[in-house]
């Protein structure tokens, strides 16, 4: 199977004023147009779906109870993985029991496996506690037993803390589980901790929402298994090259979502890290922002100041599968150095947005209200300034706005849970601009 | 003034087989015989990096230890043709050479012909380096050929400079700012020169000895120039303002259709043709001073006068690309040596 081909484009200003060392970068990856359904039979794939059944679950949201609610979630998020695909339900309280199939392995899909699943999981009460940890060492035990799966990944939902073990056990759990398989996280309803699940989904690689209505579970799950059908090829690294005495500053995914990767290097060479991007489907772009402090050069030297490829690892050894150029000009010319690339300052102001608000909302909760007004106005006028019209309504929602502009704001007296929650799980999404 | 020497009887560079003093094309394997020599930079820049000696270079051109550009082939290059030659320089504080320039010569019955075409590629531009080469190596062929066919050489000017608008206009676009460069012609027969020009690149006359001085032979297409023809700034305030250099006409695709300025100069006695970019006037605007820094050395040996004129440009700061070419005038080819004939002038 040949290995598709990522287009790499790199948007900068790479003119710098004398003495100048940073170089900032826009790098947009956009993955092939090609068929999706067959490659993730080919590359294998496994699917986990991980419910939290504990006793909170047995409450009612609506009509009817948020573990009715996620059986039918769970039914429908099984209806949609595709034949060959292996697969297993957890669920999950104070401990972990596999749920389908019964015996800890993972069953590959069929119409006969996909009906069995559904007939256990029909089965499955709330009762128990919550430890979230525990849930993520089984899935890894499951995802161990089927080393022929490529692609692997989780949906996680719960509906409370994790009151059953403590930060450091999750955290043990997390970083056993980091590089073995992606996770999507949702919370329903308000009672679940948002920085809980963001540790959880920040280094899996995957999404954290709220989900605030049960009865809006079973879209949502349908919603994430069908991306995770699109997904074609595993493990793909952003590998940046730099010079020698060159540092990089940053390395952040900023579209669709922004996640600062800087922390996640792995060195792949005497000048090169790899930042880990998890998986890929078909025609998906994602945009990252790269800033590499260089030593200066003399006015009229050009510099490569990066490289950024995609490597995938093959059993035939890593594969680079794009390449973009990150360049720096030394130049005497005020005209060309003080030239604004508009990518670079678009993302730059959506990743200080999502900044902005979880400072904001951290200082709310803290009670510190001066502080909370005061970015939350921030968050407004950017988020007005960017186009970022979903981010804009978010905080409409837990400040009133006096002038969108200055970002002059109130805060609200009464913010509903679930909006102040989705503000916080959603702050990182960002909107692109025409390049 | 003595007539023409006649062209040394001469062999096919590729095949070896004799051939006319007049052929363009070799008859037994249809070579182009002298074809014009362009600044391409070709066969290619520096192999290794002068800080890194022992690092790879990438495709790119890119010291893979230092991540620094190696110098590139067009960041200084002289080519000699003998009846006129050229260089070109990047200068200091251009991080590559936009200018190009491309020179040909050819034996014709009336005589030898010299051909010169200096662009300088509009750094505001997209891609100027590519347009200045492209506009030089397409008028160029138009100018050799029209030469060797005796075609009218200001119809053959403008052919020229429709040339080289296409190929630069072929570079295509990819914003507002498509690819741009000033255009100066010259080509030098035994009795005239003439010239074609848009843009602020230009071509003097230095004059030898008593008689009429050295002069500039174009005039800018520059805000500069226009301030002064409209009598709203002198000269010199002209000059040291901020829009003194932008240019006002040019080759590409966003100005297209412009009209080339054409003239044909009669040379009242023996001296030399520069052509050059504003890398090198901007520093040494006036005729004579130019003429008197460049003669009489351009005369015998314009290839080591060029040289010295872009030191001189150099050593006074070299903030732009310079390129200066140096055309006896008139052209005279050496003549073949032999028993009978011993040195000198």
């Amino acid at each position: 199977m040949s290995q598709p081909d990522f287009s790499v484009d790199v948007f900068q200003n790479e003119y710098i004023p004398e003495g100048g060392r940073d170089v900032n970068a826009v790098v947009t990856v956009t993955s092939p147009d090609t068929v999706a359904a067959a490659a993730a039979a080919d590359l294998g794939a496994a699917e986990i779906i991980i419910i939290d059944c504990s006793g909170s679950m047995g409450g009612t949201d609506g009509s009817r109870t948020k573990m009715a609610e996620a059986r039918s979630a769970t039914a429908a998020a099984v209806d949609v993985i595709r034949d060959g695909v292996a697969f297993a339900v957890i669920a999950g309280t104070h401990k972990a029991l596999p749920v389908f199939p019964g015996d800890g392995s993972l069953a590959v899909a069929d119409p006969r496996t996909r009906e069995a699943a559904k007939r256990a999981v029909a089965n499955l009460r709330a009762g128990g506690g919550t430890a979230i940890g525990q849930w993520l060492r089984l899935a890894h035990q499951l995802f161990a037993s089927y080393p022929a799966a490529g692609l692997r990944h989780a949906i996680l939902l719960t509906d409370g803390k994790n009151e059953h073990e403590t930060a450091a056990q999750l955290d043990a759990a997390i970083r056993l589980c980091d590089g073995a398989f992606s996770c999507d996280c949702r919370g329903v309803g308000v009672d679940w901790e948002v920085g809980e699940l963001r540790r959880v989904s920040t280094a899996l690689l995957g999404t954290v929402d709220i989900v605030p209505d049960p009865a809006g579970l079973a879209d949502d799950f349908t919603a994430m298994m069908q991306t995770a059908m699109g997904k074609q090829v595993a493990d793909v690294a952003l590998r940046v090259w730099t010079p020698r005495q060159a540092t990089v500053r940053f390395v952040k995914q900023v579209a669709p979502t922004v996640e600062d990767l800087t922390g996640r290097r792995v060195q792949s060479g005497p000048q090169a890290g790899d930042y880990p991007t998890g998986a890929w489907g078909a025609s998906e772009s994602r945009d990252y922002h790269v800033c590499v402090e260089v030593p200066p050069a003399a006015v009229g030297q050009e510099m490569l100041a990066g490289r950024v490829s995609l490597v995938i690892s093959s059993p035939s050894g890593p594969q680079v599968l794009g390449q973009g150029l990150v360049r720096a000009i030394w130049t005497d010319d005020e005209a060309l150095s003080t030239r604004i690339n508009s990518q670079v300052a678009h993302y730059t102001g959506q990743a200080e947005l999502a900044q902005v608000i979880q400072e904001g909302l951290e200082a709310r909760k803290e009670g510190d209200e001066e502080t909370a007004t005061a970015k939350l106005g921030r968050a407004v006028a950017l988020a007005q300034r960017s186009g970022n019209a979903d981010t804009a309504n978010l905080l409409a929602k837990v400040v009133d706005v006096v002038d969108a502009a200055t970002g002059t704001v109130r805060l609200k007296k009464k913010v509903e849970d679930a909006d102040e929650m989705a503000l916080d799980t959603r702050s990182t999404k960002t909107v692109r601009t025409k390049k | 003034m003595a007539g023409p020497a006649p062209a040394a009887a001469r062999d096919c560079p590729s095949c070896g087989a004799p051939v006319g003093p007049q052929d363009s094309f070799c008859e037994s394997c249809g070579t182009e015989l002298a074809p014009a020599s362009v600044s391409s930079g070709e066969p290619g820049g520096a192999t290794q990096c002068p800080a890194c000696p022992s690092a790879q270079i990438t495709a790119d051109g890119y010291c893979e230890s230092c991540g620094r550009k190696v110098p590139s082939g067009r960041d200084h290059q002289e080519l000699d043709l003998g009846l006129l030659a050229g260089v070109t320089d990047r200068g200091l504080r251009h991080h590559r050479n936009e200018d190009a320039m491309a020179l040909a010569t050819a034996d014709t019955e009336a005589g030898p012909v010299a051909v010169a075409v200096v662009c300088d590629g509009v750094s505001t531009s997209e891609r100027p380096d590519e347009a200045s080469l492209a506009a030089a190596q397409a008028a160029v062929r138009v100018l050799l050929t029209a030469v060797r066919t005796g075609e009218d050489l200001v119809e053959a000017s403008s052919a020229a400079v429709s040339s080289a608008q296409d190929a630069v206009a072929s570079l295509g676009a990819r914003s507002r700012n498509a690819p741009s460069a000033t255009f100066v012609s010259a080509v030098m027969t035994s009795d005239a020169v003439t010239l074609c020009w848009l843009g602020d690149s230009r071509a003097y006359w230095l004059a030898d000895g008593p008689g009429p001085a050295a002069q500039l032979l174009t005039r800018d297409d520059s805000l500069a120039e226009e301030m002064v023809a409209a009598g709203l700034l002198a000269a010199d305030e002209a000059m040291s303002s901020p829009n003194a250099h932008v240019v006002t006409r040019w080759i590409g695709a966003d100005l297209g259709g412009s009209a080339p300025h054409v003239l044909t100069f009669e040379p009242p006695g023996p001296g030399v043709l520069l052509v050059c970019s504003d890398g090198l006037w901007n520093y040494l605007p006036e005729a004579a001073k130019l003429a008197e820094r460049a003669l009489p050395g351009a005369l015998t040996d314009p290839l080591a006068a060029a040289g010295a004129l872009v030191t001189f440009a150099i050593e006074a700061g070299g903030s732009d690309n310079i390129t200066a070419v140096l055309a006896p005038f008139p052209p005279t080819r050496p003549a073949p040596a032999g028993p009978a004939a011993t040195a000198s002038s």
